[in-house]
């Protein structure tokens, strides 16, 4: 396998250097592909087939799907604006506010879960959204996107901000100069050159969705074709015995992480510029 | 055509001290000093990216001081281009005239006068320096600006490139009628484009006036020093002289004539090119004003030879080649520097 290097490599030192850094790559690439092998090995054809067929596990499957997409353009959605703010404008009380931002990035996802049940049970405004206003977040479908929202939102956001950081404010300035708005320098030049890094956030924060099993436990439970999504089904059959079904189901959460990263990647680093 | 009125922009601890400025309609203006005189904050302050803290700018007699910079009718052109990356030369190009929702999109005169039209499919990353810089200036000037700011635009090329690109510059100023301004902090620069210029020191305002004013007849210390003279000493006079007959100075250990009656201390500033050196055998004892020194170092400086003397004061020679061939083929390091009087400018304090 011939490997090409971005920058040139010449003389032993070199070697060892780039040999170095390429060792570590591969001692965590084997790693992780182990650990998968591992589980594939462990599995049995019996064990496929009960996850393929599964009535409740295929519905769990497009819970974890669907909501952790709905949470990552709703993440993205406030990603947006929120790190254009934090990167453009200077105002009182700007980094408790990027601290704020950064908090769920730090604290245990459990105590996400911990939060908004304590928030939704046992605060006049909780009850208040969930009885009277009929949005009911508590043990419901709903309650997962919010759950996911919480925990993995601030990856979009930080990851946004860093992207329009990156962008050098003079070419903002040009775009006004040449006739743009405010918006339309945002729209036009900003948004367009922070994309990547939006990108990335917006993949970060699915992951982080996708996986998520903690704080839904605590917030909306596991109920059978109800609440139930993969990460949640994995503890439930392996905390009943089935080892090689909750292995299985992993090893389908990975292959749709996977397809989904990739998917992602290809669609973003392609996609045109539209102006 | 531009009017700047006691303009005052502070940012952190730096400040722009009430700046005015007037630039004609039609005139090439270049604003000099070095890094971190303030020049690109009073450009952005022209285009409006920058809000003024007090004073006002008027653009042809109407005050735009709170205009947006996109009503302002002014072609900016930044330090380092600032082309838009995620576009291709020609979407670049036609940036402005989309924003402002124009359906006429046609590029190839700007283009053509420029020079890019093989250019415009590229994507930015390839070009060379040179061809951003013009793919700029096509930007700006295809929204037919009245007003041209340019911010540095050719610090970034190589000598050749610069001066090709400052001929540019100029004809396409001259050919448009454009009112530039020009921001710099080479001196070559200004003399192969600007009409006029102004020196800009700390966010104050140092000198206006013709590029030959400011060679001649600079108002401060800073201004005869950023016009790259040398020669500045300090010197009394010991002889006021008669009514409309000249004064007498004490310069270190020697005496000099200068125009005019003056008094008390001065500063007196004597430009390298002015001087003229010949070799100490050559000179015959007579005429006033004369340095004998000694040279001790000279280097060839492409149009003219710099030399350095050593005598009562040291002093800074520009020599045409064939005066210095000369001294070489005298073999004399031993040599007398001559003053005109008229030569002798004296600073104002």
């Amino acid at each position: 396998m011939r490997i090409s290097a971005n920058i040139p490599v010449r003389g032993w030192r070199d070697r060892i250097f780039s040999a170095a850094a390429f060792f570590f790559v591969s001692v965590f690439i084997v790693f992780v592909l182990g650990l998968i092998l591992t589980d594939v090995f462990y599995v049995d054809k019996k064990a496929v087939v009960t996850v393929l067929t599964s009535r409740f596990i295929l519905h769990a499957l497009w819970m974890s799907i669907w909501t952790s997409f709905v949470t990552t353009f709703i993440a993205l959605l406030f990603a947006v604006p929120m790190g254009y703010a934090l990167s453009r404008f200077r105002f009182p009380g700007r980094i408790l506010a990027e601290a704020v931002v950064d908090l769920p990035i730090v604290f245990p996802p459990l105590v996400a879960g911990l939060t908004l049940l304590v928030f939704f049970s046992q605060t006049e405004v909780g009850r208040w959204i969930q009885d009277d206003l009929g949005l009911e977040f508590v043990f419901q479908p709903k309650g997962i996107v919010l759950c996911q929202f919480v925990a993995a939102a601030s990856f979009a956001i930080r990851s946004a901000k860093t992207a329009f950081d990156d962008v050098d404010k003079r070419y903002e300035n040009v775009a006004l100069t040449l006739g743009c708005t405010q918006w339309g320098s945002f729209r036009r030049v900003s948004l367009p050159l922070a994309r990547n890094g939006i990108i990335a956030g917006g993949i970060l924060t699915w992951a982080r969705a996708f996986g998520l099993f903690g704080p839904l436990m605590i917030f909306v439970g596991s109920f059978r074709g109800r609440t139930e999504v993969l990460s949640t089904t994995i503890f439930l059959e392996q905390s009943v015995g089935n080892l090689e079904v909750a292995l299985a189901i992993a090893l389908l959460l990975i292959l749709v992480a996977l397809i989904a990263v990739t998917a992602i990647r290809l669609v973003g680093g392609s996609a045109m510029v539209k102006l | 055509m531009i009017r700047a009125e006691e303009i005052t922009f502070s940012i952190g601890t730096f400040e722009l001290r009430r700046l005015s400025i007037d630039i004609a309609e039609g005139e090439y203006f270049i604003l000099l000093g070095p890094p971190g005189s303030g020049k690109t904050i009073f450009l952005e302050c022209l285009c409006g990216l920058k809000k003024i803290q007090s004073g006002r700018i008027r653009i042809d007699g109407r005050n735009v001081t709170n205009l947006e910079p996109r009503r302002r009718n002014i072609g900016y052109v930044p330090q380092d281009y600032a082309l838009f990356p995620h576009l291709s030369v020609e979407q670049n190009i036609t940036f402005g005239l989309h924003a402002h929702g124009y359906e006429e999109t046609n590029i190839t005169e700007t283009a053509d006068m420029l020079g890019i039209r093989h250019l415009l499919s590229r994507s930015i990353d390839g070009l060379s320096g040179g061809e951003k810089q013009r793919v700029a200036l096509a930007r700006a000037l295809v929204l037919k600006p009245k007003i041209l700011l340019l911010d540095e635009p050719v610090c970034a090329l190589d000598e050749v490139t610069r001066q090709q690109v400052c001929s540019q510059l100029s004809d396409i100023q001259r050919r448009l009628g454009l009112t530039t301004v020009h921001v710099s902090h080479n001196l070559e620069e200004a003399f192969s484009v600007a009409d006029r210029a102004a020196i800009l020191h700390q966010g104050f305002l140092q000198q206006v006036g013709t590029l030959d004013e400011l060679l001649r007849k600079p108002k401060s210390e800073f201004v005869a020093r950023f016009m790259r003279c040398e020669n500045i000493f300090c010197a009394e006079v010991t002889d006021r002289g008669a009514r409309d007959s000249d004064s007498r100075v004490k310069l270190a250990d020697i005496e000099l004539q200068i125009a005019g009656r003056q008094s008390g201390k001065l500063m007196l500033m004597i430009r390298p090119e002015d001087l003229l050196v010949r070799p100490g055998s050559a000179y015959n004892g007579i005429g006033e004003n004369v340095i004998h020194a000694a040279l001790v170092r000279s280097r060839d400086c492409g149009g003219y030879v710099r030399v350095e003397l050593d005598g009562p004061v040291k002093l800074v020679a520009h020599m045409t080649h064939a005066a210095f061939a000369e001294l070489q083929r005298m073999h004399q390091s031993d040599v007398v520097a001559e003053l005109d009087l008229k030569n002798i400018h004296i600073l104002p304090q």
